[in-house]
C-alpha cells in the first residue's frame, strides 16, 4: 500500500468498502482498469467471485446473537435485531436482496443453513463487513438479469408456506417496493385495479409475467398483443385501463 | 427351221413432238366458252356431255389447262357480273328472292360446269395449285356478289331487318331466310360469320339492350322474367330455323347478358316483386323462372343465394330476438320448423335442390338460432310438449318425421351441452310424474340423440329409463314381500332414481307425516335388504299424493297433490287453524317452497282446499290457515299444482348457465391435456384453435376460459411456460 500514490490509495480503500474485497484484490482489479474505478468493478465482477475465506466461529457468534431462543431459526425479533445492527429499516428492500442471497424460503425467518450459508457465499462474518456489503447488494438491485431473478424469487419467498398463490395484499406490497427499483408507472394503477376488479390471490405465472409485461410493453400499450399469451388477469388489466381512458391505445 | 437370232423390239417415242394446233386449242376452247354461256342461259339440255367433256380433256392433255382455266374464271366472272347487276335492279322485297334464284342457278351451273371440267379438276388443279372449281364457283360468287359493293350492304340490311320485324312480331319468310344464310355458310364459316353473324349479334345486343331497359322500368320483377325467358325460347327456336347451329350459344348469351346479367340487382331486388318477395309468398314458379334463367350468367346463382342468405338471417334474427315469440318456447320452435320446412320446399321446388343453397339455409339457421341464448332450452321444451301430450293420435311415422325435424334444429346448436342439461331435467320431469305419452316415441328421441352425438350424450339418460323400470319391478316385489301389509294403510309407489344419472336437486328438510312414516321405513329396510352398501335419500321435493279429503257437507274428493303440500294438509288433521309460522315448524319445508304451496292451496280459485286470513296473495309471517269447510268442486279428483316443465325464471336460468359453465371447464382441461400430451410443446394460439376443433360437437369453447385453464394448470403444474418465448408451453410429464 505505501508504494501507491495517495490518489490510489484512496479509490483501493473505496474499492474494499464497496466490494468488500481483499486489498490485494483491490489493486489487482485497480490495476488491471488503469486505476478507473468502474473500470475496476466490471473486472472485480466479472471474476469468478474470490470468496473471502471467513471465520466459522465468527458466523457461529453471529448467528447465535440473532437465533430464536426456543427454535433453531432466526425470528423476527431476531431479523429486528439484524436490521438495527446493520442500522437498515426491516422494510428497506436490500433485506429482500439478502434473504435472496440466502436463499431464504420464507420472509420473516432465516434457517441456521441459510445464514450461514449465505454469509460464507457473500464472504462476510462479522456485522462490519456485513454492512458494507449492503451497497454492493443494493446495485445487484440495477443489474436486469439479478432483479429479474430477486423479483421471482420474491414470489416464494413472500407468499406462506404450503400456499400456492400469493395474498393480494401482501403481492401489492412487494410490487410497491419492488417497482420503486425499476420504475414503472403503471403499478398504481395495477394495484388499484386489482384490489376493485380481482381481490384474490396471485399466481406464480401470473406474478413472474407481470415483470415479463412491465419490460416489454410500452405505456401506451401499443405494441400490447391480444395473442401474446398473456395471462387473463394482465388481458384484464388492459382493458381496465382502456375502459377507464387511462391509456388511450392507438385505435387500428 | 433354224433357230432364229432373238430380236428385241424397242419402242421409240415419236422423234418430233406431236403439237396440238394452237387455233384448235382457241377453237375447242371456244367450244366450252359457249358451253357455259347456253349453261347461265338454261340452254344446257341441247348440249352434249360426252362431247364437252372430251374437248376439256384435249386441251388438258395437251398443256391447255391453263388457258382452259382462265378462261372459266373470265367467263364465269363475266356471268357473275351480270347477275349481280340484275339482283341489284331488284325491288325491295324482291332483292332477296332473286338472290336466292340465282344462287340456286348458280350452284346448278357450277355443278355441270365442274362434271364437264373435272379432268381438269383432277389432274391441272392439283398440280398448279389452283382453286377447284366448285370452290372457285364459290368464291367467284362470293367476291362478284356478296360483297359486290353494292349487294353486300343491302344484303345484311336486310337480313337484320327481317330479323327485327319477325322480333316485333311480323311473320316472315323462313325458309328464304334459311336459304340465305345457308348460302352464307356453305360460301365459308368466316363469310357466315364476318358478313351476317358478328352484325347480327351487335344489332341484337342493341334491341336487347333497348327492350331490357323499356321492361325493366314497366315490368314487376316475375313478368319481366317472363318475358325474357320467352326471348330467349324465341331466340332458339330462331337459331333452329334459319340459322347456323353454332350461332345458339352465341345470341342467347348476347341475350342472357342484356336482360339478366346487366339488371340482376335491379330484379332481385325490385320492390314488392323482388326476390323477398317471391320467397316470402312462396312463388315457385318464379322462384323457378329465376333460378333457371340466373343460372346461366356469371354470378347469377350468388346473387340469389347471397339475397335469400341475408333475408333468411335477417328474418331469424328477428324471430329470436322477438319478445313476443319468447313468451311460449313450443310456439317458437314450432315457427323455426315452419321456417325450415318452407325454405326446403322453396329449394327442392324452385332451386332444383341445388346444394350450395341447402348448405346456405343451414348457415343462416346456425347463424341466428345460436343467437338467442335460449334457444337449446327452448327446443328441449318443444320436445317436452310434443312427447307429453302432443304425439297423442299421431301415427308412429308421423312422429318420426316430427322428431326428425327437431333433430335438424338441435345440429344447428352450439351449445349441444346446454340442451343436453335442459332435456335432462324435462325428462326427469316427465318420468316421475309420468306423463309420457309415448314410450316409443321417448326411446326414439334417445337414439337419434345417440346416433348424432355418441354413446356419452345419451348413457345418463338411457340410465333414467332403467330406473323406471326397476322401480316398477321393486315395487312388485315390495308388495309380494311379506313386510308389506294390507289394510287401510297409505300405498306406497316408490321411484328409485340413481344419483349420477338424474338431474340433481338438493331436496331440502321435510317432516313427513306419521302416517306415512310407516310404510317409508318398511320401504326402506325392505330395499337395504336387497341391496346393501346403498343410501336411499327421500326427495320430498318431487313427489306426489292422493288423499282423500271430506268437507263440510260430507263431500268427498280425492286431492292429487306434491308432498310437500300433503305434508301440509295432514297437519290439518289434528288442527283447525295454523299459522304460517307453526306449519313451517312443523314440516321444515324450505320457506320459498313452503310458500308457492300455501299459494296454491290457499290463494288459486278452483283449488282452495285451504282458506287464508288475510285473503291476500301473498304469503306472510303471521298468515292463519284454515281448513276450508266449504271447498266446492264438479270434481270429485281436484288436482292442485302439478309439476310441468316450464320455462325457467331468470334466476333458475342462471343457476344452469352456471352449472353448464363449471362442467365445461373440466372438459376443456381435459382438451388441453390430451393435446399437450401428444404434442409435447404447442403455442398459445393452436392450443386454442385444436381446443375448440375438439370440443366443437358439444359447445363452443371461450377461448379466455380456455387461457384460464391453462392457467390453471400452470399452477398445477401440469404445464409450463417455455424459458425463452413466453408464447410457448411445454407439458411436463
Amino acid at each position: 500500500m505505501h508504494k501507491l500514490g495517495r490518489g490510489h490509495r484512496d479509490k483501493v480503500q473505496q474499492f474494499m468498502a464497496i466490494t468488500g474485497s481483499s486489498e490485494k484484490a483491490a489493486v489487482q482489479a485497480l490495476k488491471a482498469s488503469d486505476w478507473h474505478l468502474e473500470g475496476a468493478f466490471d473486472i472485480f465482477y466479472s471474476q469468478p467471485h474470490i470468496r473471502t475465506v471467513t471465520d466459522s466461529r465468527h458466523l457461529e457468534e453471529l448467528y447465535n446473537r440473532y437465533k430464536d431462543p426456543y427454535v433453531d431459526m432466526i425470528l423476527v425479533d431476531g431479523i429486528t435485531l439484524l436490521c438495527n445492527d446493520l442500522q437498515v429499516d426491516p422494510q428497506d428492500i436490500v433485506m429482500l436482496v439478502v434473504s435472496w442471497h440466502m436463499k431464504a424460503a420464507t420472509m420473516c425467518e432465516f434457517s441456521r443453513q441459510e445464514f450461514i450459508g449465505g454469509l460464507q457465499y457473500l464472504g462476510i462474518d462479522t456485522i462490519e463487513k456485513f454492512r458494507d456489503k449492503l451497497s454492493y447488494m443494493r446495485s445487484e438491485l440495477k443489474d436486469e438479469q439479478k432483479f429479474r431473478e430477486i423479483y421471482n424469487f420474491a414470489f416464494g419467498w413472500a407468499k406462506e408456506k404450503g400456499q400456492k398463490s400469493l395474498a393480494l395484499d401482501t403481492a401489492i406490497g412487494m410490487w410497491q417496493l419492488l417497482f420503486a427499483e425499476r420504475h414503472w408507472p403503471l403499478v398504481d394503477h395495477w394495484c388499484q385495479f386489482l384490489q376493485v376488479r380481482h381481490n384474490k390471490a396471485i399466481s406464480r405465472d401470473t406474478w413472474s409475467q407481470l415483470l415479463e409485461f412491465a419490460k416489454t410493453v410500452d405505456l401506451q400499450l401499443s405494441n400490447y398483443d391480444e395473442e401474446g399469451a398473456w395471462p387473463y388477469l394482465i388481458d384484464e388489466f388492459v382493458e381496465y385501463l382502456t375502459e377507464n381512458g387511462i391509456v388511450q391505445r392507438p385505435q387500428n | 427351221m433354224s433357230a432364229q437370232k432373238k430380236r428385241t423390239f424397242k419402242i421409240e417415242a415419236f422423234k418430233h413432238r406431236v403439237e396440238l394446233d394452237p387455233k384448235y386449242a382457241e377453237r375447242t376452247w371456244k367450244v366450252l366458252e359457249h358451253a357455259i354461256h347456253e349453261i347461265y342461259n338454261h340452254n344446257a339440255s341441247g348440249l352434249s356431255f360426252e362431247e364437252l367433256y372430251r374437248n376439256a380433256y384435249n386441251m388438258v392433255l395437251h398443256k391447255y389447262g391453263e388457258k382452259l382455266y382462265s378462261g372459266l374464271v373470265t367467263t364465269m366472272s363475266g356471268h357473275l357480273k351480270e347477275i349481280a347487276k340484275s339482283i341489284e335492279d331488284s325491288q325491295g322485297g324482291l332483292f332477296l328472292e332473286e338472290l336466292d334464284r340465282k344462287w340456286g342457278d348458280h350452284n346448278k351451273a357450277l355443278q355441270m360446269i365442274r362434271d364437264i371440267l373435272m379432268y381438269m379438276d383432277r389432274t391441272f388443279v392439283p398440280g398448279n395449285h389452283k382453286t377447284p372449281v366448285h370452290e372457285l364457283g364459290l368464291n367467284l360468287w362470293r367476291d362478284n356478289i356478296i360483297r359486290s359493293g353494292k349487294i353486300q350492304t343491302r344484303l345484311l340490311d336486310t337480313l337484320l331487318d327481317l330479323i327485327h320485324r319477325e322480333r316485333t312480331g311480323e311473320v316472315i319468310n323462313r325458309s328464304l331466310m334459311r336459304n340465305i344464310t345457308k348460302m352464307l355458310m356453305d360460301l365459308g364459316s368466316s363469310v357466315y360469320q364476318e358478313d351476317f353473324e358478328k352484325p347480327f349479334l351487335e344489332v341484337s345486343a342493341s334491341f336487347y339492350s333497348g327492350e331490357s331497359q323499356q321492361l325493366i322500368e314497366c315490368c314487376d320483377c316475375g313478368e319481366y322474367l317472363r318475358k325474357a325467358e320467352r326471348r330467349l325460347t324465341e331466340e332458339t327456336e330462331r337459331v333452329s330455323h334459319y340459322l347456323d347451329v353454332k350461332s345458339e350459344v352465341k345470341i342467347t348469351s348476347v341475350v342472357e347478358g342484356e336482360m339478366i346479367a346487366n339488371h340482376m340487382q335491379r330484379l332481385v331486388h325490385m320492390e314488392n316483386s323482388g326476390l323477398v318477395n317471391m320467397l316470402v309468398d312462396d312463388r315457385y314458379e318464379d322462384l323457378s323462372r329465376m333460378y333457371n334463367l340466373f343460372r346461366r350468367v356469371p354470378d347469377g346463382l350468388s346473387t340469389v343465394r347471397d339475397v335469400m342468405t341475408s333475408h333468411l338471417r335477417e328474418t331469424g334474427k328477428q324471430l329470436v330476438s322477438d319478445p313476443e315469440r319468447l313468451k311460449d318456447p313450443v310456439d317458437f320452435v314450432q315457427h323455426l320448423l315452419d321456417e325450415k320446412d318452407k325454405y326446403d320446399k322453396i329449394i327442392s321446388k324452385a332451386f332444383n335442390n341445388d346444394k350450395s343453397f341447402q348448405n346456405a339455409l343451414n348457415s343462416s339457421f346456425e347463424y341466428f338460432i345460436n343467437l338467442n341464448n335460449r334457444s337449446p332450452e327452448f327446443i328441449s321444451l318443444y320436445v317436452d310438449d310434443k312427447l307429453r301430450k302432443g304425439l297423442k293420435g299421431v301415427s308412429e311415422e308421423d312422429v318420426e318425421v316430427v322428431l326428425d325435424k327437431v333433430m335438424m334444429l338441435f345440429r344447428y346448436l352450439q351449445e349441444k351441452d346446454v340442451f343436453e342439461k335442459y332435456y335432462k331435467q324435462h325428462l326427469a320431469k316427465r318420468l316421475l310424474s309420468g306423463k309420457t305419452a309415448s314410450d316409443d316415441a321417448e326411446r326414439s328421441m334417445i337414439v337419434k340423440l345417440k346416433t348424432e352425438c355418441g354413446y356419452q350424450f345419451t348413457s345418463k339418460l338411457e340410465g333414467m329409463f332403467t330406473d323406471m323400470k326397476t322401480s316398477v319391478d321393486t315395487m312388485q316385489g315390495f308388495y309380494a314381500n311379506q313386510y308389506s301389509e294390507t289394510g287401510d294403510g297409505p300405498t306406497l309407489a316408490v321411484q328409485v332414481l340413481t344419483t349420477g344419472s338424474w338431474p340433481t336437486q338438493p331436496s331440502g328438510p321435510c317432516n313427513l307425516p306419521a302416517e306415512i312414516l310407516g310404510i317409508c321405513d318398511k320401504f326402506r329396510t325392505y330395499y337395504l335388504g336387497t341391496h346393501t352398501g346403498r343410501r336411499l335419500t327421500w326427495q320430498t321435493n318431487m313427489g306426489t299424493a292422493d288423499i282423500k279429503a271430506t268437507f263440510g257437507k260430507g263431500q268427498k274428493h280425492e286431492l292429487n297433490v306434491s308432498t310437500y303440500q300433503m305434508c301440509i294438509l295432514m297437519l290439518f288433521n289434528s288442527a283447525d287453524q295454523l299459522t304460517y309460522r307453526e306449519i313451517e315448524q312443523a314440516t321444515e319445508i324450505p320457506a320459498p317452497d313452503l310458500k308457492r304451496c300455501l299459494q296454491s292451496l290457499a290463494c288459486v280459485k278452483g283449488k282452495n282446499v285451504l282458506r287464508k286470513e288475510p285473503m291476500s296473495k301473498d304469503i306472510a309471517e303471521d298468515d292463519a290457515f284454515y281448513f276450508n269447510d266449504k271447498f266446492t268442486s264438479k270434481f270429485i279428483k281436484v288436482k292442485i299444482g302439478t309439476v310441468a316443465a316450464q320455462k325457467e325464471s331468470e334466476p333458475e336460468k342462471q343457476e344452469t348457465r352456471q352449472r353448464v359453465e363449471e362442467d365445461r371447464k373440466p372438459q376443456i382441461e381435459a382438451a388441453i391435456v390430451r393435446i399437450m400430451k401428444s404434442r409435447r410443446v404447442l403455442d398459445h394460439n393452436t392450443i386454442v384453435t385444436e381446443v375448440t376443433s375438439q370440443l366443437q360437437s358439444r359447445f363452443l369453447p371461450n377461448p379466455v376460459v380456455i387461457k384460464k385453464r391453462i392457467e390453471s394448470l400452470i399452477e398445477r403444474e401440469f404445464l409450463e411456460r417455455d424459458k425463452t418465448d413466453r408464447k410457448l408451453y411445454r407439458y411436463l410429464a
